[in-house]
């Protein structure tokens, strides 16, 4: 037999399972968001921070990405909301069928907001859609200010920036003109966030954005449902 | 390492056409790769010859072509080389969104008998 022309996508199933994932979550008028950082950026501290600051007006819940422990999901758990752990044995990015899996484990009529903690890694993860509304991105200042270029797939395809440990600027050489300079040569539409979980700084404008994206997703489903 | 990931969808992909078609044995599978997708063809030949073993495509060539990375400017209508870190239009010099190639991940063709 000759050459079979296929043409199929090679995240085919990946890509199906998060169309289904990111349907279910609209029909139910949930915003996912994709949190994604190297490890020890200030990923659960920053969710703790905003569980802290939404959990009184917002119905939401976390599903945790971590190769192997529930480090995480227990600090999330104690601040009082419903938590998913997912332990990826060792695979170095959560996929579509894994938070497919772990929806089945929330009671989604009880939800608005939902925080995907993918596991920690600046470059897999940017790989898998898993059906979020938004990639948010978190980078810390005692990173360095080149992470943007050596690893710009993932600041390209985020809708935010959230730029963390802002308290330590003054301790590193961290460039901020260069950090957004490049920053907006590769994506000149995201939105920054600079933070600290130790100062406070920038939380409230951080949790603002994201209850008013909660909102206008819901507004928009809710407009979908009287049309129906 | 998400060229495992990505490699073990490819051999799934390529066993179920082989089926559909009654191929018993994969001689050639070409694919293509974009400039921006951040998968390495290196790592993607090396993940193709470890997880094909033991199946019908092992002894397959698995030919990878890229695929660069353009975009059409939405004012001028220019058609342009891009990166990472460069989407300007190079005739009206705005940032472009408008991006036409270079995340491709497909598998084009199977080859086999």
């Amino acid at each position: 037999m000759g050459e079979i022309k296929v043409v199929v996508k090679m995240l085919e199933a990946n890509e199906e399972l998060a169309l289904k994932n990111r349907e279910l979550l609209k029909e139910r008028g949930i915003y996912l968001l994709n949190m994604i950082s190297s490890p020890g950026s200030g990923k659960t501290s920053l969710l703790e921070q905003m569980i802290h600051r939404l959990k009184a007006k917002l119905k939401m819940a976390v599903i945790e990405g971590d190769l192997y422990t529930t480090r995480d999901a227990a600090r999330i758990e104690a601040q009082g909301v419903p938590v998913v752990q997912i332990n990826t044995q060792g695979a170095c990015h959560l996929d579509s069928r894994m938070i497919h899996e772990a929806l089945k484990q929330l009671d989604l009529a009880q939800l608005e907001l939902l925080i995907i903690e993918n596991v920690g890694n600046l470059v897999c993860p940017a790989e898998f859609d898993l059906g979020e509304d938004a990639k948010i991105t978190v980078l810390s200042v005692t990173e360095g200010n080149d992470k943007p270029l050596k690893y710009p797939l993932i600041f390209e395809k985020s809708e935010v920036v959230i730029l963390n440990k802002m308290d330590l600027l003054y301790y590193t050489n961290f460039d901020l003109k260069e950090f957004y300079d490049d920053l907006h040569a590769i994506n000149n539409q995201l939105i920054v966030f600079e933070t600290s979980c130790r100062s406070e700084a920038g939380l409230a404008e951080l949790s603002d954005w994201i209850s008013s994206k909660v909102r206008i997703s819901r507004e928009g489903d809710f407009g979908k449902k009287v049309v129906d | 390492m998400h060229e495992t990931s990505i490699v073990a969808e490819v051999i799934k992909i390529v066993l179920a056409k082989a089926r559909e078609y009654k191929i018993s044995k994969v001689n050639a599978i070409t694919a293509k790769v974009g400039e921006l997708t951040g998968v390495s063809p290196e790592a993607l030949s090396f993940a193709f010859e470890v997880f094909s073993k033991g199946t019908i495509a092992a002894e397959a060539e698995f030919k990878l072509n890229t695929v660069k990375a353009s975009a059409k400017c939405e004012t001028c209508e220019v058609i342009f080389a891009i990166n990472h870190v460069n989407k300007k239009c190079p005739v009206c010099h705005r940032f472009c969104n408008n991006i036409l190639t270079g995340y491709e991940l497909l598998i084009e063709t199977i080859e086999g008998e």
